[in-house]
């Protein structure tokens, strides 16, 4: 039999779009062959291509849970060609998908443990499947603390899923924004000043991080003065990349491959390259 | 005693490829001596120093198709791109064969690239020893040398009258075939001798090097014009773009350098590595540093093309040398 070629995507349909805020929205995807959709299995953290056929394809983390078995879900943000193309389609559409590739958040290790998911923007929507899994496996993990930030009020992205957050047993959801409007009551703050003001404990916790990387940069300041190790601290990366597979050499931090080696990285690990982004 | 192929029987043999396969081998185009395939063995050019590309475009092309789209009737369906047919090149340097079994190591790793291992399955390769050295040539610092049989399936040595023939594959005996061989009591010619480069070790100081003024200083001279990766037998970054021409579209693969201006911009403008000291830090770092930490073998073969292309005289020689230098200040 011929060897299957990771460069070719699966053809895919577009299920269902969801606005998730002015320039987000979610994409429903299902896999058209019923043995590849069966097999097709992923972890959180791991991330798939998406293609817009006659434009391009672009690397998304997945936002869904396969144990749902309900397809692979990406909240993509309209920012450059692609995503612009993505946007113009509507449910029934067909795309490729090419996947899943890097690795993912070590779960596992996780159970026992204190939970804090600390998503900026649009770097919330790769947490997204850690929440998920922990609320469906609740008794397996500790307390979870969400911090999910945006510039505004309309920016926070899974809004729909914020009341089941918060109503889980052992769970807090913490929304702030830089700037908020009339209607907003909530918190006014950047993510690092509220991770301070949190007072996180180190205690038996996991810290995982993605946003801007100025964010990152001052949340992982914050989460070092509270007492968190490196190794306490994860975050998942994202690089300009156009293969998944290693070979086109534009992901490379140093020499870890973010699409290979990553994405998801601890603060241990990303201090010890020898490259810095 | 050693094999031997006259002249005359090795135009009659390469003629006999072309009737069969794709032959493939170094040619006149306009001022520029490349790789293409050949319809008539007096095409062919026999006497040359090095190539002005390497034949690594027929592994990996400039530009190809991974696929085309095609639409009928609401229906999409994907059509991967096929390879030709049985392919040989004639005339490679033992350098550029080194070349393509380095590319082998990112390409051919699991998941392996299918065009490629494709292109790589149907191709043989016929070696030409080298007789003479380009001042620019250092591939015996770089773990290959002038008469290297390692990554070819047939060598041919120049000597009088003819050429010394090493079979060194089954597929190099598949090719040749006896009759045309005869055994002559001719020794190989000396190999030309090549100034030594100081490499050994050079991955350890790359990393030491990492964060010295160096890379920016010597960046300020770089033009970002990329003609160092366009000519180099093992950078294999590459770029994939959608084409749409009418009802067709195609998904096409090309050949990228990471000293472009934005190679690693990201949606949003964020680019991590926006100067010029830090790109060009980077294609010697993963020449000298990463691809030997991930692959075990020093990602550059010493042909010494992008010397001679560089139009701001940026020399991966004088790097290396350099680099080594900066280590021993810095533990003094």
């Amino acid at each position: 039999m011929k060897p299957e070629n990771p460069l070719l995507p699966y053809l895919s349909t577009l299920q269902e779009l969801i606005d998730l805020t002015p320039d987000v929205k979610l994409f429903r995807l299902e896999l058209n062959d019923p043995d590849i959709r069966e097999s097709f299995d992923y972890k959180p953290g791991q991330f798939v291509f998406v293609s817009a056929f006659g434009v391009g394809e672009s690397p998304f983390g997945i936002t869904s849970v396969a144990h749902r078995k309900a397809g692979v879900d990406v909240a993509i943000r309209r920012v450059g060609t692609v995503t612009n193309a993505l946007h113009q389609l509507e449910p029934g559409a067909t795309v490729g998908v090419r996947g899943p590739f890097g690795n993912y958040f070590p779960l596992d290790e996780y159970k026992g443990k204190n939970i804090f998911i600390i998503g900026g923007g649009i770097g919330f929507a790769p947490l997204r499947p850690i929440i998920t899994t922990i609320l469906d496996y609740r008794e397996d993990y500790g307390d979870l603390v969400i911090i999910n930030g945006a510039r505004s009020p309309q920016d926070l992205v899974f809004a729909p899923e914020f009341d089941t957050w918060a109503a889980s047993p052992k769970t807090k959801l913490e929304l702030t924004v830089d700037a908020g409007d009339e209607k907003w009551t909530g918190r006014v703050a950047l993510i690092p000043s509220v991770v301070s003001e949190l007072k996180l404990s180190p205690q038996n916790a996991i810290a995982v991080t993605c946003g801007p990387p100025i964010m990152i940069h001052f949340t992982l300041i914050e989460l070092r003065k509270l007492g968190f190790a490196d190794n306490q601290i994860i975050t998942t990366l994202e690089g300009k990349m156009k293969c998944g597979l290693g070979k086109c050499a534009r992901c490379n931090v140093g020499d870890k491959y973010v699409c290979k080696d990553g994405p998801v990285f601890s603060m241990e690990q990303i201090s010890q390259l020898i490259e810095q982004f | 005693m050693s094999e031997f192929i006259s002249k005359q029987n090795l135009l009659t043999w390469l003629g006999q490829l072309i009737g069969e396969r794709n032959l493939v081998a170094p040619t006149r185009v306009d001022d520029l001596l490349l790789f293409r395939k050949i319809d008539r063995v007096e095409d062919i050019v026999f006497d040359f120093d090095n190539t002005t590309l390497s034949p690594k475009e027929w592994f990996f092309p400039s530009s190809e198709t991974l696929f085309y789209v095609d639409r009928k009737d609401g229906q999409t369906e994907l059509m991967p791109a096929a390879i030709e047919k049985e392919t040989a090149i004639f005339g490679i340097r033992p350098c550029d064969a080194q070349g393509m079994t380095m590319n082998d190591y990112p390409f051919l790793e699991e998941p392996a690239d299918d065009l490629y291992r494709q292109h790589r399955d149907i191709t043989a390769l016929i070696g030409l020893a080298c007789i003479t050295a380009c001042p620019e040539c250092f591939c015996t610092s770089m773990g290959g040398g002038p008469h290297d049989t390692a990554n070819v399936d047939i060598l041919l040595t120049e000597v009088t009258d003819g050429y010394i023939v090493q079979v060194l594959t089954d597929k190099g005996k598949a090719l040749l075939p006896d009759n045309l061989l005869a055994t002559a009591d001719v020794s190989s010619p000396l190999a030309p001798v090549l100034s030594e480069i100081p490499s050994e070790g050079i991955a350890e100081k790359m990393r030491q090097a990492f964060d010295e003024p160096f890379w920016d200083r010597l960046a300020d001279r770089c033009i970002h014009c990329n003609i160092c990766s366009y000519v180099c037998p093992t950078c294999y970054c590459f770029d994939v773009r959608d084409y749409t021409d009418k009802e067709r579209i195609e998904r096409v693969r090309s050949w990228e350098s990471c000293q472009s201006p934005g190679f690693t911009r990201i949606a949003g403008g964020h680019d991590p590595r926006s100067t010029k000291g830090s790109r060009l830090r980077q294609r010697f770092s993963h020449k000298l540093l990463y691809f030997p930490n991930q692959f075990g073998a020093l990602g550059c073969i010493g042909c010494g093309r992008c010397v001679r292309a560089c139009p701001v005289n940026i020399d991966i020689r004088e790097i290396i040398q350099d680099v080594q230098q900066l280590g021993v200040k810095s533990e003094a």
